[in-house]
Formats: C-alpha cells, structure tokens, sequence
C-alpha cells in the first residue's frame, strides 16, 4: 500500500541503523523518549530496538490516552453506564480498565446497557436510533481524537439530537511533556516526537522543548524507517550542537496543524484548570471539557458523577512506566498477577500502552540493557 | 479485547491512524464512505480534510479524517 510499503523496507533499514551506529559518540549514553504509545507499538512490532546500538535507549512516554486516565475516572464512567435509561459508549479499551470495583465490561455484565464503538459519529447513531435513551459517550484521545468529538457535538447540536452527551476525558499533550521536563527522576536527551497528534497541533507547539529544555524533538511517523529516521535526526542533532524541532513526518503532519481542527476544538472545549493523570497527579491545563455552548451535552452536568480520586492499586507501578521511570519488566506485577487477561493497570490494558507492548512481543528482560 | 483496526492497534489510541481509500462522497452531509486496506467499509467525517474525491487516500482516526 502507498505510504506504507516504502516505509517497510528491510534495505534501508539496515542502511539507516548503519548511520545510526555511525552517529553515536562511543561511551556517551543515549536516552530518546518516544512519547506516543503508536511509536512503543512500532519499535516492538518489529524490534526495532535491536537495530540500535546499546547505548541507545528507547524509554516509553506517556502518549498512550488509555493509560493516563485515573481510576477516579473510570469509576465516574461506571457510575454513568448504571443510570436507569442509559446506553454508555466507549471505545473497546476503555470497557476493561479497572475501576476501583470492577470495570466497564463488569458493569455490563451486571446489567448496565455498555456498548463498543469505533467513532464518536457510531455513538451519535446509536442516539438518533434509540430516542427514548440517553446516550452517553466516553471521550477520551489527545487531540489527535479531541476533534473527532467536537466534530460529532457540533452535528449533535446541528441536528438537535438532545438525547446524546458526552462524558469529556480529553486530554492534551504539551502540558504533561513539561511536566515529565521539569520531572527530576528522569533525564532525558531527546524526544521522538507524536505524529498523528501532530497532524491536528502541528510541530509548533513543541518549540518550548528545545528553547527552554535545550533538547532536541523530532516529530515521526508510524513505519519503521520512520522512527529509525527519527532517531537519526536526534542522533545527528546532538552530534551537531543543535537543539531544534524537525519534522520527520512531513508526508502526513504540516507544521501548522490542521486549521479546521484547531477551530472547532476550540468551539467545542475549553481548558480545565487542572486534569488528574494516572501516576502523574494533577497536571493544570491539560484536560478538556465542553465549552459554555456545548454546556447542554455535557453528561457531567446531566448527572452527578461522584468525582473522587482514588489512589492506584499499590502494586502497579503505572506512573513509574508512563513517565519513563522504569521499564515495564522491572513492575513488580508485571506478567505475574498483570496480564492482557487480567490487567491490574492500565500500561497492561491498551495495546499502545507499554506494558502490553512489552508482554505481547515476549520483552519480559532486557539483556541488552544489562550489557 | 483487542480492536480490530489496522495492524491490531488499539483504536484509542490518539496517536494511531489508519489510511482508507474514499469510495463515494456524500458532501451535503460532509461524509465519505471510505475502506481500509483489508477492504473494510466505514463511513468517515470529512469536514477537516475537505474537498475529497473519489479515489483519495485519506488518513483516519476514530471515523474521523484527519489529514489527506
């Protein structure tokens, strides 16, 4: 397929971990983030972290939107999918995470009308065809997602759908990248920047990065030569003396975002002054709500939800894996009581999320790293 | 419970997107019936990506387009 094929090819990409090789400074040691789960899933997909050189190493960030919502949260969903004459909507990861008793799909199971979607638009359907319930759907997405919402609420409104709402988890992704930089648990060298977040902000948004952290940050794509590329550039950067935003997705992200997306996200949402993350706590200005004009869908204010934060499990070491802190091996529960199967966490639940990327692709070790 | 769009990625995920193919547009309602390369059909918000035609490769998240 165009746009896919050319970025597989086993050729160069054997030419392009050459040049990697060649551009690392022996003895220094290289930490690269890749913020976004879509990255994690590509380098184990199809291990490209055996095409680097040791002392290149790849830690996790938090881009992956089902890992970062807290329990709290989840639990205010579940609270909602239990409201007499409710049909609650969600996408397919968002049913199994655990709440504080129990999940979505656990909600389900005892009765409560749960149902999977792959589009805010399938939900609206839903709404249109069933007039004599509520329909809720679960927001969650970093703006890559956050315009795909506002999008529906605005044909919502349009249309004058009133039986529909939205439960708003959105978040956005500068605020918790400061965060993680102001972090001292973790130094890093440079950022793989997100791609498909990047087609709606553009790569503007990440200028902060090397202007005030002094790091370079390179925003790349999903194939594997793209985030062998990628690495490069930050290799080349760093060997340089350079700390700049570049842009190695070109062929998909403009350096401006998406215009028509900003505009209606801005129409739809507004900031909120301060967003729980799961590990993280609370970050300010880095989670979405409905706007005044959009007050009326909002299923926050069509019910009460009980809105208490609840601590993570003890044994799950999420925060640690979502900032980078350690891999996700080094869990106490991973792969032992945490499984795809039966996740404690959230990194285990999400395909995109670190840990599951790691169970899936049999990294239960690190020998490379322990050279 | 794995989703099953493209390559076994979750669909949540605000960072994955799919290409699609746009088989027919239905520009009054700002729609386009667009199929994946395995030859699924999905009807796909094209409000972002506008105009789009018959045999454009559309990049889409969530059943929305987001870049084209």
């Amino acid at each position: 397929m165009r746009f896919v094929d050319e970025f597989r090819d086993a050729e160069l990409g054997r030419a392009l971990s050459g040049e990697i090789l060649a551009a690392v400074e022996p003895g220094r040691h290289y930490k690269l983030m890749e913020v976004c789960g879509g990255h994690t899933h590509s380098i184990y997909k199809y291990g490209l972290d055996d095409l680097l050189p040791a002392n290149v190493e790849l830690v996790h960030g938090p881009g992956c939107p089902v890992c970062v919502i807290p329990m709290g949260r989840v639990d205010d969903g579940i609270a909602l999918a239990h409201q007499p004459g409710v049909i609650f909507t969600c996408f397919g990861d968002m049913l199994r995470i655990p709440g504080s008793d129990g999940s979505l799909l656990d909600a389900k199971a005892e009765g409560a009308d749960v149902r999977m979607v792959y589009s805010p638009l399938d939900a609206l359907r839903i709404a249109k065809a069933n007039p004599e319930s509520q329909v809720v759907f679960y927001a969650i997405g970093f703006e890559t997602t956050a315009p795909s919402t506002a999008l529906t609420l605005r044909r919502a409104k349009a249309e004058g759908v009133e039986n529909f709402s939205v439960m708003c988890s959105h978040v956005t992704i500068v605020p918790p990248l400061r965060a993680l930089l102001d972090s001292p648990d973790l130094r890093l060298d440079g950022f793989i920047g997100p791609g498909h977040v990047s087609t709606v902000v553009g790569a503007r948004p990440f200028e902060f990065i090397p202007r005030e952290y002094g790091k370079p940050i390179v925003v790349a794509g999903f194939e594997p030569l793209d985030v062998l590329q990628a690495v490069l550039m930050i290799l080349r950067q760093l060997s340089e003396g350079r700390c700049e935003v570049e842009n190695q997705y070109k062929r998909v992200v403009p350096y401006e975002g998406n215009l028509r997306a900003l505009e209606v996200m801005s129409e739809v949402f507004e900031l909120r002054p301060h967003f729980e993350w799961r590990g993280m706590g609370f970050i300010s200005q880095s989670g979405l709500k409905l706007s005044e004009a959009y007050a009326g869908f909002d299923a926050e204010r069509r019910w009460s939800v009980p809105g208490v934060r609840v601590a993570d499990p003890k044994a799950c070491q999420c925060g640690e894996v979502l900032k980078g802190v350690i891999k996700p091996f080094e869990c106490r529960v991973f792969g032992s009581a945490c499984t795809p199967e039966r996740p404690i966490g959230t990194c285990m639940v999400s395909s995109e999320g670190a840990c599951a990327a790691y169970y899936n692709y049999g990294r239960f070790a690190r020998d490379r790293e322990l050279v | 419970m794995n989703a099953p769009a493209c390559d076994s990625h979750c669909i949540t995920c605000s960072d994955e997107a799919v290409p699609m193919t746009v088989r027919r547009v239905d520009g009054d309602r700002g729609l386009a019936l667009c199929e994946d390369a395995a030859g699924a059909r999905s009807s796909v918000e094209t409000a972002l990506v506008e105009p789009v035609a018959v045999g454009d490769t559309l990049l889409v998240h969530a059943g929305t387009a987001i870049a084209s």
